[in-house]
């Protein structure tokens, strides 16, 4: 069981799997110098993160907001507190008060024992942003676990979780290991679903050149969530589009943003738009992934090293826009069963998708309730960033984690009768929900939104 | 590095317990996993299973989609869960010496 002087951590990848995603871990007599090094390379370039660092005035607004606090209630878990953690190594290092009056100030001197503590703490964190959200002084605590997490990579020590998707994702452009004709025979099999439940004759493009759009699936849908991988097949054929899934870019998250945005989030940039190059595409619509479509969206534009000339759109976006337009006939009987919806942090507080989620849900179900709060002030499943580690010892962290979605859930009354629906467009809050909702007994079934889209549709 | 040791020849495990390398595994490796995961016995049900997983990764360097598997062996994924109490991945998968799925799963 991963712990250190009674603080859980996730499996750390071994030494062989960090060289894998190009680092070769600093021996642990040299951690501490290396970590003031990166620690001031990175506070000359972050001014959101000076601002996290000079600012907080404990004023403990962000305490109550996060779930991870109000599940752990480990007063380190507070946002503040967690920040604490790096803060008290820059106050040392980098203030006069610090460097001179140390303890008194706070202060602390560097040691493995604090490098620990960020591996425990910071993967505790699932970079949410509500915190943020709430802030007096509008300071982004997820950019302080950014950077704490950034040079725990640097320095060797990253989860064996994010390692392996690194490594997956440079090896076969997606986070499950598909390569190709897994890829292929995957979506053959969606399409005879399609056929044998709606009769419906949808095909599933690979690598067809000249496309107009590439669909950026999540690869978890590939493995979990065959209806999301279905309703965008059947979205895509319903408006007679001309579009195609790219075997080298099977992926829609890019695990960079949550372990290391130098190296890893830019490479998978990379990938992206090269597979868009060489398909001659006219647009990038990207599929159900909160983290992956903050990382697309916000990121893509600073991160790529040439002009991006395809505007890059979220499937939500693309068909809520159509039903405005009233360009889909949706018959929401075909969705009857009382249904809630849980907010991927990073589309409501990152990415401004928030009423589009509405406008589709709304038209593709009877029976929407929405839970409280919700929207940009939305709780996280517990799971962002994906935490979603399963050893036993972080496996209870995680449901400690998923305790205030459980009670928003529970408040709504779907699962009142078990036979209620919680929509959670996004693969994190997917696989983090999947067990949750039976850990908490709470009558409901998982599902994406675009699984709704696609039961809805009427054929002609 | 774990090890475990089956007719006096080592087969190296990762820190999950999954086996490192799918050519290494035999029958014997499941029915060991088998009494880790709290299964009694080994029945054709598992068997099935297990086959099933087994050639398609062999196909496919990869674990099927979880309802292909259920699909096509004919078992819901209750049934799943009854036969491999960790569920399709941390269960079946291991017991057919698949590696550990990675990503959002």
């Amino acid at each position: 069981m991963p712990e250190y002087k009674g603080m859980v951590q996730p499996v750390r990848a071994t030494l062989e799997e960090m060289r894998k995603i190009h680092i070769e871990p600093v021996p642990d007599e040299l951690k501490p110098e290396k970590a003031i090094e990166y620690l001031d390379q990175i506070r000359k370039k972050f001014r959101s993160f000076v601002m996290a660092m000079e600012s907080c005035t404990k004023c403990g607004q962000c305490a109550e907001n996060c779930h991870t606090y109000l599940g752990t209630r480990d007063p380190n878990n507070i946002p503040t507190n967690r920040a604490e953690l790096i803060r008290k190594i820059y106050k040392r290092y980098f203030t006069l008060e610090g460097r001179w009056f140390g303890k008194l100030v706070g202060a602390e001197d560097i040691s493995l024992d604090v490098i620990e503590q960020w591996y425990s703490y910071f993967y505790q964190c699932s970079q949410c942003r509500r915190c943020a959200h709430v802030c007096p002084f509008g300071i982004d605590t997820c950019e302080v676990t950014f950077i704490g997490r950034q040079l725990l990579h640097w320095l060797g020590i990253t989860p064996k979780l994010h390692a392996s998707v690194g490594a997956a994702m440079e090896r076969v452009g997606n986070h499950t290991n598909l390569p190709k004709p897994g890829i292929v025979d995957t979506l053959e099999f969606m399409s005879e679903e399609i056929m044998d439940e709606f009769g419906v004759e949808v095909e599933f493009p690979v690598d067809k050149p000249d496309s107009d759009i590439m669909y950026i699936p999540s690869s978890a849908d590939f493995l979990l969530n065959p209806y999301t991988l279905m309703g965008a097949g059947m979205f895509f054929t319903y408006i007679g589009a001309n579009w195609t899934i790219p075997s080298t870019v099977t992926e829609a998250g890019n695990f960079g943003l949550l372990f290391d945005q130098y190296w890893t989030q830019r490479g998978n940039v990379m990938r992206l738009l090269n597979a868009a190059q060489e398909l001659g595409i006219k647009k990038i619509v990207w599929g159900e992934c909160g983290h992956g479509w903050r990382a697309a969206k916000m990121y893509i534009p600073s991160l790529a090293d040439r002009p991006v000339r395809w505007p890059i759109v979220h499937i939500h976006d693309e068909i809520a826009n159509m039903i405005r337009n009233k360009e889909l006939k949706l018959d929401p009987s075909k969705n009857s069963k009382p249904v809630t919806l849980h907010d991927p942090c990073n589309y409501v507080r990152a990415c401004g998708l928030n009423e589009n989620m509405r406008t589709i849900i709304r038209a593709v179900t009877t029976d929407f309730r929405e839970m409280t709060p919700h929207g940009m002030d939305n709780f996280c499943c517990g799971g962002g960033s994906a935490i979603l580690f399963d050893d036993p010892e972080m496996y209870q962290r995680r449901i400690l984690l998923s305790q205030k979605k459980a009670e928003q859930v529970r408040a709504t009354g779907v699962g009142k009768n078990g036979d209620g629906i919680l929509c959670a467009p996004c693969s994190i809050c997917k696989a983090q929900l999947y067990p949750m909702v039976e850990e908490h007994e709470l009558g409901v079934e998982v599902k994406g939104l675009v699984d709704l889209v696609g039961k809805a549709l009427v054929w002609k | 590095m774990a090890f475990i040791e089956i007719g006096g020849k080592q087969i190296e495990l990762d820190e999950d317990g999954f086996v490192v390398n799918p050519d290494e595994w035999t029958d014997e490796v499941a029915i060991m996993f088998a009494e880790g995961e709290g299964i009694k016995e080994l029945t054709e049900d598992h068997w099935k299973v297990i086959r099933y997983l087994r050639d398609y990764y062999k196909q496919f360097q990869v674990a099927p989609m979880v309802r292909k598997m259920c699909k096509q062996t004919g078992y819901s994924l209750k049934q799943i869960y009854e036969l491999f109490p960790s569920g399709p991945a941390k269960g079946a998968c291991k017991l057919a010496g698949l590696p550990k799925p990675t990503g959002c799963v």
